[in-house]
């Protein structure tokens, strides 16, 4: 009997481990994106039934820069100056916070004038040159590869932004022969 | 699965579950990236765009010339310097010493905050709270001693806001203000006086020329205004339908200008007044003269060629070449200066350089004195050795010194060093640890160029302004703020300046310049577009200048020489360092030497026959002792030196000056005498007789081309302007190929150089470092040929029938983005393929290292990344965000600034067309005083680029492979007609 467990123990330890990793590693399912210094709800700022900011209220560089921009905490206070927030319990993705509090945290950053340090939640690969400009005039949605933002409470990596991912949408949406070429031409992102 | 009767676990089994264990901490691992934070700005500074670059227009102070800078900021760092294009003294473009400015302003070197000399004796850091009262304090002390001139500020050339500030505030504290420079041209001033009766270094106009004669002149290296020739230079010497102008120097050694010259003619040191004469006289005496020779022609009969050339050592022959010449190529130029021509008798020389111009009607033709450089007026030589003097005699009690290095620039025996051992307090306020700096009591390190405001007027027709592009990397403070906040703490003075800050003063100032300029309006607006523009730009009115035949003062005498050894010692300038403030930046040091292709050392350049006879070989220890002391380095056999002459370049040797400088070559000032020239008395450099000798010591003479011949395979080519004149055989057919040819539909990106225009300067090498992110790899790697340079300029020196017996072809060689490329199909992961739009892509992380691609470059212009070059810190905030830093064991090489290219396509799609011709430039064509790179669109048959590549003097290089590149190179044209 122990002989079999001992047998068995092997192929199903390595079968768990790499349906693991599959899970792990397919973002969608279960990688719920990194805790922030600010419960920060996208949910609350920009979801349809809340206040449905654009997304490029605050991140008013996407189509003028590569960079989309990160708002600064001044901008937060634009509104936060006088939005104090209710002193209510929110259920955020699963953990309990007081909106209150959490806006408290944004004013204290600002008092202290210190940047919010967020956590990166969206990781290119590296040596990757990628333009949101471009993207964003081709007249993409930020949700093609951010997913649907304006429903998250805490932001997470939707898409693997691998380089297939690249390519596939490169592939599909090339206009003619010649866009193509220059859409999957190396140099177009590696440099 | 077998257990023993332990029950442990087999060794077959240990390693299935390591195996298991370990590839899924291999897999995970490689997904999973590090925690990453991105940081908002808490207030975002407005007009900046985070991925968006900004420029900031300032102005040079690497020296005197004054270019206008623009200067690229990312996200508040400055990442890359380019010359401004409205600034008339470079028009855009810039020298390796600008380019290099960055690694001034990030260099881990710096001082980082005041410091004061405490009772052992040691620097230590201070607040500028407390520094700038030790120096209130220290000026009231010595004030309170009362007499004048106990208070002295040495300065660098400052004209403009913050001199005239340094000069009030020096007589405001009876004081003295003194500007020292290293290269000061005094006998050039003071000739003109004696001839034209003005008092000042005019502008030539080279480009205005068809012969040009420089007697020892540097222009392209640190003459006056080394960016604004070397253009002038091109315009006159380039080809252009079907003619170019000639160009003749005269110096004992070839120099890197000398090398440009369709003929070097080798004169005895010192002796270049009597050949100016020589020629003159030969103008007049054949009748050739405008004027008949005025009121000199009693002075020309003196000098027969044959008198002249028993002097100089320069053949009868082509003293009457250069008379005919002269004469009948007009407009022509002579120009003198230079270190080659500092005897006793500069002065002199200059003198009959300037009746050689007036003789053959040159003089308000290709002279401008209406546009006088303000060079002129630096404290002359006699000041400085007379500050050194009440130095010594303890009459001074403290110093300032700005932007100087008087103890490493001055030479040793006139005795800066120990002078400044008896002032009492010593005040500097270099961001530089350098020599003078390091005995300084108290030191305020002043922000750099690209940190400060300020402005600097180099000449009558520019007014440049100086705006900081980034705050200060480290705590320093602008020296014009120190001045005045400490001015407001001193008794009797809190009122004289009523401006809190530099700035305020700086506007203040310009308020006058405005009302000069416009005579009232809006100084907001005249402000805002000065800033805009790098400052102002007006025209200057030619000053109609006559000779006066009085030269009664002048006798043209015989230069001197000390020391009883047998060669002449020349210690030049040098177009890197300048006079050695440029040898901390490792851009610099890493730049091939344009001669002898050596890196981060000193050489001497030596003739064959010299080294033959003292038994040294290239990279021979060679001893040379002159009355005054000893250096010793390294052999580089040149025959482009007299065999009686003896030169090396002034720039390195320092003592201090951090890391990149320190201990590294020889400082050639260190062994040379306080002579000084006759008339000025300005300080004569070519004054020594040296003894030298082989120590027997060697080691190799890192350099990056070893090679002086081009083997006969052709790659650097020439063709003879009579060749040209008859027009030459086009041959542009197609060769057969294998492979269908390479179809592209919008872009064709290619290039074209001009080898006629490429004086060998390496601008282009330092801008290509600066733009694509390149590591500097240190002397010991270049050693072992790991060099990292994307573009190099390759110099052969080829027999010739010249005078001078060979002549120097430069090749500058970088990826030639072959339309059928070798590197390509050896690539086993397609690391590197050809893109659809004619470059040779590149791919960083794809590539593996195997170094296949390297080995089957035609050009060898792909680099390997031996190692990681990790920069110290702040060095690396220069990088270019928009280039990926290369890591160990990848393959990189030049990709036409690829980054570029899909900025310009990117800001074109914006506009809604096509990248224009010349609306964008790569990083090397930008730096090209010259003019010699052209890069655009070949698919346009209008572009410049795809003209130029259909030139009758276009070739490829090594064609015959058939590696069809995409650069074309334009040959070199040889001056054959008598």
């Amino acid at each position: 009997m122990r002989r079999r467990i001992t047998l068995l123990s092997v192929p199903v330890l390595t079968l768990a481990i790499f349906l693991g990793l599959y899970f792990f590693d397919n973002a969608e399912s279960s990688n719920k994106g990194p805790v922030q210094p600010v419960r920060f709800s996208h949910k609350i700022h920009a979801g349809s039934e809340n206040d449905q900011i654009p997304c490029q209220y605050c991140h008013s560089f996407v189509d003028v820069s590569p960079n989309p921009g990160i708002p600064s905490v001044k901008k937060c206070m634009g509104c936060h100056t006088h939005i104090a927030g209710r002193d209510v319990e929110y259920d955020f993705g699963g953990t309990t916070i007081n909106l209150q509090q959490e806006i408290a945290k944004v004013r204290e950053f600002w008092a202290k004038k210190e940047p919010i340090p967020w956590n990166k939640v969206n990781t290119m690969p590296n040596y990757v040159h990628f333009n949101h400009k471009r993207h964003i005039k081709r007249g993409f949605e930020c949700a093609a590869c951010h997913g649907d933002i304006a429903n998250m409470d805490q932001v997470y990596q939707v898409t693997r932004l691998n380089m297939g991912f690249c390519i596939t949408c490169h592939t599909d949406n090339a206009k003619n022969h010649e866009e193509l070429t220059h859409l999957k031409d190396c140099l177009t992102c590696h440099y | 699965m077998s257990q023993d009767k332990k029950g442990g676990i087999k060794r077959r089994d240990f390693l299935k579950i390591i195996g298991v264990a370990g590839g899924t901490a291999a897999v995970a691992g490689a997904c999973s990236n590090p925690a990453e934070q991105i940081i908002p700005y808490v207030i975002p500074p407005e007009g900046i765009i985070p991925g968006v670059p900004n420029w900031y227009a300032s102005t040079c102070r690497e020296c005197p010339a004054g270019c206008g800078i623009i200067v690229k900021n990312r996200e508040g760092r400055a990442i890359k310097v380019e010359g401004n294009p409205k600034n008339p003294i470079n028009v855009g473009t810039s020298c390796a010493q600008g380019q290099a400015m960055l690694q001034g302003l990030y260099n881990p070197d710096r001082i980082r905050s005041p410091l004061s000399r405490n009772d052992l004796g040691r620097l230590e850091p201070q607040g500028w709270d407390n520094a700038q009262k030790m120096l209130t304090e220290k000026i009231e002390e010595v004030r309170k001693k009362g007499g004048s001139g106990r208070i002295v500020f040495l300065s660098d050339h400052n004209e403009g806001t913050l001199g005239n500030l340094i000069g009030d505030w020096m007589s405001a504290l009876g004081g003295k203000h003194l500007s020292y420079e290293v290269y000061s041209y005094e006998p050039l001033k003071e000739a003109n006086r004696i001839v034209f009766g003005i008092d000042k270094i005019p502008t030539y106009n080279i480009d205005k020329t068809k012969y040009l004669l420089s007697f020892g002149a540097d222009f392209i290296e640190t003459w006056l205004s080394p960016t604004l020739y070397t253009r002038q230079f091109s315009e006159m010497h380039g080809y252009k339908d079907k003619s170019m102008g000639k160009f003749v120097h005269v110096e004992p050694r070839a120099s890197l200008t000398g090398v440009s010259a369709d003929e070097w003619v080798s004169i005895k040191p010192g002796t270049e007044a009597v050949l100016a004469l020589g020629i003159a006289s030969v103008i007049v005496s054949e009748g050739m003269s405008v004027n008949g020779g005025g009121g000199f022609a009693g002075l020309l009969s003196g000098y027969s060629p044959e008198k002249v050339s028993a002097v100089t050592d320069v053949p009868v022959d082509t003293i009457k070449e250069i008379a005919k010449e002269f004469s009948s190529m007009q407009p022509s130029l002579a120009i003198g200066g230079g270190i080659a021509n500092t005897s006793t008798n500069a002065t002199e020389t200059l003198v009959a350089i300037n009746i050689l111009n007036y003789v053959a009607g040159n003089v308000g033709r290709t002279i401008d004195f209406g546009n006088a450089l303000t060079l002129s007026e630096v404290s002359t030589f006699k000041e400085i050795s007379s500050l050194v003097d009440s130095m010594s005699g303890g009459e001074v009690d403290l110093l300032f010194i700005y932007n100087v290095n008087p103890v490493f620039t001055l030479p040793k025996s006139l005795g800066f060093e120990d002078a400044l051992g008896k002032v009492p307090n010593v005040v500097s306020f270099s961001s530089f640890m350098d020599e003078t700096t390091e005995k300084a009591n108290l030191i305020l390190p002043d922000s750099t160029t690209l940190e400060s405001w300020g402005d600097f007027i180099p000449d009558g027709r520019v007014h440049g302004l100086i705006q900081p592009v980034m705050t200060p990397v480290f705590n320093t403070r602008s020296t014009g703020d120190v001045i005045l906040s400490v001015t407001a703490q001193l008794e009797g003075l809190k009122g004289r300046y009523t401006q809190v800050s530099y700035y305020d003063y700086l506007r203040d100032s310009w308020k006058q310049v405005w009302t000069s300029v416009t005579g009232g309006g809006d100084f907001e607006a005249f402000w805002n577009a000065a800033l805009e523009n790098g400052g102002i730009y007006r025209d200057t009115t030619p000053v109609q200048v006559s000779a006066s035949g009085n030269i009664s003062g002048v006798s043209f005498g015989e230069p001197e020489f000390t020391g009883d050894g047998d060669f002449y010692f020349m210690a030049y300038p040098s177009y890197k360092y300048y006079d050695g403030r440029g040898a901390n930046k490792p851009w610099l040091q890493e730049l091939p030497d344009a001669i002898t292709t050596g890196v981060w050392d000193s050489w001497v350049e030596i003739h064959p026959d010299t080294a033959k006879k003292l038994g040294v070989k290239l990279g021979d220890f060679v001893k040379i002792e002159s009355p005054y002391g000893t250096i010793e380095t390294q052999a580089y056999v040149y025959e482009g030196i007299r065999p009686d002459t003896l030169a090396v370049m002034i720039g390195q040797g320092h003592t201090s000056y951090g890391r990149y400088a320190k201990d590294r070559g020889v400082n050639p000032l260190s062994i040379l005498p306080v002579s000084t020239d006759k008339i000025t008395g300005s300080f004569a450099w070519l004054t020594t007789k040296v003894k030298a000798s082989g120590t027997g010591r060697h080691a190799q003479f890192v350099q990056t081309q070893y090679t002086t011949t081009q083997h006969d395979r052709d790659v650097a080519q020439m063709v003879t302007l009579t060749e040209l004149e008859h027009g030459l055989h086009q041959e542009e057919h197609e060769e057969p190929d294998f492979y269908p040819p390479v179809v592209y539909d919008r872009y064709h990106w290619g290039m074209s150089i001009d080898l006629q225009k490429c004086t060998g300067c390496g601008a282009c090498i330092t801008a290509c470092y600066a733009e694509n992110n390149i590591p500097f790899v240190g002397k010991e790697l270049v050693a072992k040929r790991r060099d990292m340079a994307w573009l190099r300029i390759d110099r052969f020196f080829e027999k010739s029938d010249n005078k001078a017996g060979f002549e120097t072809r430069f090749l500058p060689m970088l990826c030639q983005q072959c339309n059928n490329a070798p590197c390509e199909p050896v690539c086993p992961v397609f690391a590197t393929y050809h893109n659809p739009e004619g470059l040779n892509g590149m791919i960083y992380n794809r590539c593996v290292g195997t170094r296949y691609c390297s080995n089957n470059c035609t050009y060898s212009v792909r680099k390997f990344n031996w190692f990681s070059y990790k920069l110290p810190d702040p060095l690396n905030w220069q990088f270019n965000p928009d280039v990926t830093v290369r890591d160990k064991g990848v393959m990189e090489k030049c990709t036409f600034c690829i980054q570029r290219i899909n900025y310009a396509k990117d800001q074109a799609r914006d506009k809604g067309r096509d990248v224009l011709d010349g609306e964008f430039q790569v990083a090397c064509q930008q730096s090209c005083a010259s003019g010699a790179i052209e890069f655009g669109n070949l698919k346009d048959p209008e572009s410049r680029v795809s003209k130029l590549s259909h030139d009758e003097r276009g070739y490829r290089v090594l064609n015959q492979l058939n590696t069809q590149p995409n650069i074309t190179y334009l040959k070199k044209v040889k001056w054959d007609k008598a």
